[in-house]
């Protein structure tokens, strides 16, 4: 199982990211579970599915309900409202809003209980992406176990370099063990911006996945609120970003992790 | 009253398969790594109970040794081979236990673990519980040469005998004819779950020898130490004594434990030596007692999550009670977040108490200071929320913010309904009386001293904040507020003098704080 969080200053493109590494990812034929960690939810757009429930109603529901759940195992209930509820299944890939954040009252309870259950669940699936918000609460509080790799995306903008290196800051204050870090630049239209962001990946240690173009064909889609996983395959950062899952998936071969588990998916196509 | 254990009966006509041998290989693999497996609905094989179906429910009977075979399966209706890829079926697990140390009680403990087992089992998904189960058999199990149901029921008993060696004898009906379901559901399970939820309300502190530890604030209060009691559920609502239960069994070394408790050194009050020695060690020496069930006696600690504040009003002698959510102020003059400062962070602040809505619920509730007899205002949404366990006798006494907003409006309200502590306060648990009532206007400081209650306090001051502390503070700023709340405390005093104060009321009616001289202390 191999997490990848997708981070970085709002508004940079962790969605288009997010959702586009689901999309590859999943159609490669491994078991994707994608996360919805933003509280500013539009992950399920991006992938033009709809969901009825979060982690967060759920959560809610348990707070109010657990006076009447009598003698039954709290843990078993909500385990099962979750599964029921809010993991949803698409075709290629399941996913699971975290929804709103905490209310009034005492959560230490249920976010025990909560860790417990999503600890059972991540493990089943090949890769859990999760489309966090700009910074790494998730991990700090421990709510799904440390990721395996950070994607931190940013524009050309001084703002969202600096996010990235607080981001990487951080990780390295709250000592959160990350296999690799990694930047990708979005919507940058210019050499010397390009230049730039290959410059502070070199000086900040990140490795740089790749430099996304400002693209018409995204643009088109966000202006007509159309799912981006509808993104034309000849358009740049379709290309690119295709690109990039090969080459990750190739960085997990020379990291000595076996892939014998895709060999033997595509072997049943 | 108890619903009778008995194997259920198989209607004539049925289809019934009977599995005794032992079966030493399964298809499929068994381990905790499967638990969690979530089987997608593209590679489900059959769906077993689920929302789709009314019928479905687990459960577990104990019964005398004599009447269980050991191992043996029954399979009522159709089994795997019969049915139809894709499609759901209505599902009843029936286990049968008996052993020397089982008894009625253990079975929702053992029941439990169904789900917990069952998922071990490679291709096979087991939610919820009890009348809500939802299981899934996967394709790829059955390709791996998963046949019938009998060895989904023969692995589980095997891991149920492995697991929890007190189960000596164990066997399984597992029941996929719809109507047969349906009857035993209604019939004998329904009952049965009822009666237990009842039991909740039944069992009591002197019935059992453990009770429960729950750490899992002590990140934000490190000396917080929750005892969870069948009388005494948690005060942030979440666990009763059940549930500490089941979370200790499951993980022993986390943060539910068991904690034994030992000698009952005062049954009203709800103290345990067992409990004060695991309170002490628990709480780094913070304190050395705790009492369940009093208010003002070495009162639980809070770690500041508690559903409501329970607060001492001097003035009429009473307690009132406010709930997180309580946006007014308290007859008091204080509002929830400002006691709430007063009543969490892991100490005992007499005064104070952080108490869960499900300990309204407890027969014991409070019951060495006379339980809700001694309480005197709560707020109106707290009390409709718990209505139904005020005693019919004093539904009328308790004022809300609707009665009495302030203490000379409660005053009133308490002398016009007569409350008990207006002449004072006789506590059911055992008809005696503990408060005088009111006395008329205090014109000097009176100290009065009663034989029943002895109330120690130690010779040196605690190093603790008290509701007084900020008015006798030299450097005090101009506007002072006055303590609101006025109990015996101790106030630093030369090492060699013990100060006993008996069951002491004390109105100041004046304090006057100026700067201190040179010299003086």
């Amino acid at each position: 199982m191999t997490v990848i969080a997708v981070t970085g200053k709002g508004g940079t493109g962790k969605t288009l990211i997010s959702a586009l590494l689901i999309y590859f990812i999943s159609k490669d034929g491994y078991r994707v579970l994608a996360v919805d960690a933003d509280p500013d939810s539009n992950l399920p757009d991006a992938l033009g599915v709809e969901v009825s429930s979060t982690l967060g109603d759920v959560r809610e529901v348990f707070q109010v309900s657990r006076d009447k759940i009598g003698t039954m195992d709290k843990e078993q209930w909500l385990e099962g409202k979750i599964y029921a509820e809010a993991v949803h299944e698409f075709e290629h890939y399941d996913l699971l809003v975290m929804g709103r954040p905490e209310g009034e009252g005492c959560y230490c309870f249920v976010n025990a209980l909560l860790r417990n259950i999503l600890k059972r669940l991540v493990r089943h699936y090949d890769y859990v992406i999760v489309d966090s918000e700009a910074g790494l609460e998730l991990f700090s509080r421990k709510t799904i176990e440390v990721a395996d790799y950070v994607v931190i995306v940013t524009d050309m903008s001084k703002k969202g370099l600096e996010t990235a290196r607080r981001i990487k800051a951080l990780s390295e204050e709250l000592n959160l063990k990350f296999k690799d870090m990694f930047l990708i630049g979005n919507r940058i239209s210019s050499k010397e911006a390009e230049d730039k962001i290959k410059e502070f990946a070199k000086l900040e240690g990140f490795k740089l996945l790749e430099v996304l173009p400002y693209d018409e064909a995204v643009v088109d889609l966000d202006v007509r609120g159309e799912p981006i996983v509808n993104l034309p395959e000849d358009s740049e950062v379709y290309k690119r970003m295709r690109r990039v899952v090969d080459r990750f998936l190739n960085i997990r071969i020379l990291d000595g992790v076996v892939e014998w588990q895709r060999g033997l998916r595509l072997k049943s196509f | 009253m108890a619903v009778e254990r008995k194997r259920i009966e198989i209607p004539e006509g049925l289809k019934v398969k009977e599995v005794v041998e032992e079966i030493k290989e399964f298809p499929f693999d068994i381990s905790p790594m499967y638990e969690g497996e979530r089987i997608r609905k593209e590679d489900m094989f059959v769906e077993l109970g689920g929302p789709g179906i009314k019928a479905k429910f687990e459960l577990v009977i104990a019964l005398p040794m004599d009447q269980v075979n050991d191992g043996k399966v029954t399979i009522v209706g159709p089994d795997l081979d019969e049915m139809e890829e894709g499609k759901s079926y209505p599902y009843a697990m029936i286990y049968y236990v008996a052993g020397k140390m089982i008894e009625t009680d253990l079975e929702p403990v053992i029941e439990r673990r169904n789900h917990d087992f069952q998922n071990y089992l490679e291709g096979y998904m087991h939610l919820n519980q009890r009348y809500d189960i939802w299981c899934r058999i996967s394709k790829s199990a059955i390709k791996k040469g998963l046949k019938s149901l009998a060895q989904i029921a023969k692995a589980t008993m095997m891991l149920y005998k492995n697991e929890l060696p007190f189960i000596e004898k164990i066997e399984a009906i597992y029941i996929t004819d719809e109507a047969l379901v349906e009857k035993l559901l209604k019939e004998v399970a329904m009952p049965i779950y009822e009666e237990r939820d009842k039991r909740v309300e039944m069992l009591h502190d002197e019935d059992v020898d453990v009770f429960y530890s729950c750490t899992l604030c002590q990140s934000f209060a490190p000396t917080n130490v929750c005892i969870i009691s069948p009388d005494r559920p948690s005060l942030c609502g979440a666990m009763t004594w059940f549930d500490g239960r089941a979370a200790a069994k499951v993980d022993p070394e986390g943060p539910v434990r068991e904690v034994q408790k030992g000698e009952c050194l005062d049954p009203i009050k709800g103290e345990y030596a067992g409990i004060n020695e695991f309170a002490a060690r628990e709480s780094g020496g913070e304190y050395t007692r705790v009492c369940l069930h009093s208010f003002f006696d070495a009162p639980h600690t809070s770690c500041g999550c508690f559903e409501t504040i329970g607060f001492y009003i001097p003035e009429v002698d009473g307690i009132g009670f406010v709930h997180r959510g309580f946006t007014g102020t308290a007859p008091n003059g204080l509002t929830f977040s400002t006691m709430a400062g007063q009543t969490g962070g892991g100490k005992q602040m007499v005064g104070f108490l952080g108490v869960g809505i499900a300990y309204f619920r407890s027969k014991k509730f409070l019951q060495a200071d006379g339980g809700w007899y001694r309480v005197v205002w709560m707020a109106k949404e707290l009390k409709e929320r718990v209505k139904d366990f005020i005693p019919e006798d004093m539904r009328d006494k308790i004022a809300t913010e609707e009665d009495a907003k302030t203490l000379d409006e409660l005053k009133e309200f308490l002398k016009r309904v007569n409350h008990p502590v207006v002449t004072g306060v006789v506590r059911p648990v055992d008809g005696k009386k503990i408060t005088e009532g009111w006395k008329e206007e205090v014109e000097e400081v009176k100290e009065e001293v009663k034989e029943e209650v002895k109330e120690e306090v130690p010779a040196t001051a605690p190093a603790a904040p008290t509701p007084a502390a900020p008015a006798v503070t030299p450097t005090a700023m101009p506007t002072i507020q006055l303590p609101t709340i006025q109990l015996p405390q101790p106030q630093a005093i030369p090492a060699g003098i013990k100060l006993i104060i008996k069951d002491a009321k004390i109105t100041i009616d004046k304090v006057i704080i100026r700067k201190a001289e040179k010299g003086e202390k």
